[in-house]
């Protein structure tokens, strides 16, 4: 604004700022304190304290061994990166089609993004009786498709956009020079897009990280990612709340670093590409 | 032989060739993995779900015949009592709890619009809710609203001085849907702080200079100029809001497993309760496609808006 705020608008505006930020961060901290404390003997008390006697990190190391917190973070990787790079380059593919040969015309592009909004519960019937059939239930093929299928569009649209703000010229120069329209995409048009692409991978990494639905549904025991290991560490005669503490800040570890530092691109990336920020 | 062949291929070849130019050829070629994976997971099930709607399918009962019984099905879910208390839920969801988040968010953003050093900061602390899974958001309230031990009922009972010990937030009827809607308002919130934020920011200054030179008071320039301005965008994020609340299902697994009784129950838990715990098929194929409708419906609506955002961007 132009007009110069008062200083007393100024200290309200700032005042109300971080109360509201205090309250949106108390549900993280509060979790950051739990996962050191003792879950019987400074968990369970009223009134509840704020800071634990002692930072333990037992919770963390009892989460990831005794638990399988280390195997399912495994399992979330290999998902979640799989299906990154998968919906990446397919959506690069896709996205340069549309972009440069407007293949299909806007219905087209727009039944792709259209595909994004299914509900997932209502494709998770078909799926998991179809891959019943082909016995591929509790397997990471079964996740990489399910969490490829919900991700694809949405890389598409973003990488789109990026291709769509990158002038054609330089691919046809490359074709000129006898370059195949493949060679001109892998040579030219991609590492122009890193960035594009870079954001795509990580959006498409969290969102796949994230999903709880299909991982609940489609696995059982021998594929379990770390969205599926947290329900199952409630219930029984004692819930251990240090370790899911623990447990639940080591699954949005990734989150976190993609709020801190991707900041310019969250806007695009959540909108699906409608609102470039 | 050899004659024939080569006269019956030739124009065969030379339509090809017209119709399959190198630059169509390439320009499918693209596309084609993205198509057939999604025609494959996509449209198949799509079909299969349609099929299995007409039918009765027990899973469970492995003896059970697979009966055609017409739409039968879909005459159930419309009676049935359940799915509309689900719908009411999931509708107070998106009535109450959505509203809320617009309301917050762009009172957010107008604060933030104002703030000048430190302001991307601020917005990443923001914005870390949205990125959480919402199985872990679950847990963080589950540890903040738990009735005995819980930060929350302690700060009732600091401020009732001893006489309440607070509520039982997720056991207890009145609180539970409610509850839920706390937690996702303070994890979407953000996100439509953001595109308020985005949309503010691409107000031109001028606009705003000279409706303060004529004199307009602040809340006149944010109804009349600053809402009307940034309400594209705004209406995106909020479409993918209702859309994505409609679909809540994580939450409420984590909070409530839909109790108690089945006060919290959403639209997609119901739907998972009848076809990965009940294992009627048929059934849960309908129910599916019931919301499969409404879905396409506030689907279509954001498809529309994102055409004319982008017909806006080339003009």
């Amino acid at each position: 604004m132009n007009s110069k705020p008062s200083l007393t608008n100024r200290v309200l505006v700032h005042g109300v700022l971080l109360f509201a930020l205090a309250v949106f961060m108390f549900p993280v901290l509060w979790m950051f304190l739990t996962s050191f404390k003792d879950s019987n003997t400074e968990f369970n008390r009223f009134p509840p304290i704020l800071f634990p006697a002692e930072w333990k990190v037992s919770n963390y190391t009892d989460a990831l061994t005794d638990k399988g917190g280390l195997r399912a973070f495994g399992d979330s990787l290999v998902i979640a990166t799989s299906t990154a790079v998968i919906c990446t380059f397919f959506g690069a593919m896709t996205a340069y089609s549309l972009a440069r040969f407007r293949t299909g015309g806007q219905d087209f592009a727009f039944w792709i993004l259209s595909t994004r909004m299914f509900p997932p519960v209502a494709s998770a019937l078909p799926l998991f009786l179809i891959f019943r059939e082909l016995r591929l239930l509790d397997t990471y093929s079964v996740l990489i498709v399910a969490n490829t299928v919900f991700n694809l569009p949405f890389a598409t649209w973003l990488l789109k956009g990026f291709i769509e703000d990158l002038p054609a010229e330089l691919e046809e120069s490359a074709r000129v020079d006898g370059c195949s329209y493949f060679r001109a995409f892998l040579q030219i048009t991609l590492p122009l897009i890193t960035p594009g692409l870079v954001v795509t991978a990580l959006f498409s990494f969290i969102f796949t990280w994230n999903e709880f639905m299909f991982a609940l549904l489609l696995t059982r025991n021998k594929v379990q990612p770390i969205t599926t290991v947290l329900p199952t560490l409630v219930g029984g005669h004692e819930t251990l709340w240090g370790q899911i503490a623990a447990l639940g800040m080591i699954a949005i570890i990734p989150g976190t670093l993609l709020a801190l530092f991707l900041q310019r691109y969250i806007v695009r990336g959540l909108t699906l590409g409608a609102v470039k920020g | 032989m050899t004659v024939s062949t080569s006269a019956a291929s030739t124009p065969f070849v030379s339509w090809a060739q017209r119709v399959f130019t190198p630059r169509r050829v390439v320009a499918l070629a693209f596309v084609l993995p993205a198509l057939v994976i999604l025609l494959l997971i996509t449209i198949y099930p799509l079909l299969y779900t349609l099929r299995l709607t007409v039918v009765q399918w027990e899973l469970s009962n492995a003896r059970a015949p697979i009966e055609f019984v017409g739409l039968n099905n879909f005459g159930r879910v419309l009676g049935d009592a359940r799915f509309w208390n689900a719908m009411r839920n999931t509708g107070i969801l998106i009535g109450v709890g959505v509203s809320l988040e617009l309301v917050i968010g762009v009172g957010l953003a107008l604060l933030l619009n104002q703030v000048v050093r430190f302001r991307s900061v601020l917005v990443a602390l923001f914005l870390i809710p949205v990125l959480i899974a919402p199985v872990v958001s679950g847990y963080m309230f589950r540890l903040i609203l738990h009735a005995d031990v819980g930060p929350l009922n302690y700060l009732i009972y600091l401020i009732t001085q001893g006489s309440s010990r607070g509520f039982g937030w997720l056991s207890d009827t009145h609180y539970a849907l409610m509850s839920i809607m706390v937690t996702t308002i303070w994890q979407w919130t953000p996100f439509l702080m953001l595109i308020a934020l985005a949309g503010l920011q691409s107000i031109p200054q001028e606009i705003i200079e000279s409706a303060l030179v004529d004199g307009a008071a602040d809340w006149r320039i944010f109804w009349s100029i600053k809402l009307p301005l940034i309400f594209p965008v705004l209406s995106v994020g909020l479409l993918i809001r209702i859309m994505d609340t409609f679909k809540t299902f994580d939450l409420v697994y984590l909070l409530t497993s839909g109790g108690p009784g089945s006060a919290t129950e959403t639209v997609a838990y119901y739907t998972y309760l009848k076809g990965f715990r009940d294992f009627s098929m048929g059934y849960t194929a309908a129910m599916a496609f019931v919301q499969l409708v409404i879905i396409v419906i506030i689907a279509r609506l954001i498809l529309a808006m994102q055409k004319r955002q982008r017909r806006e961007d080339y003009a």
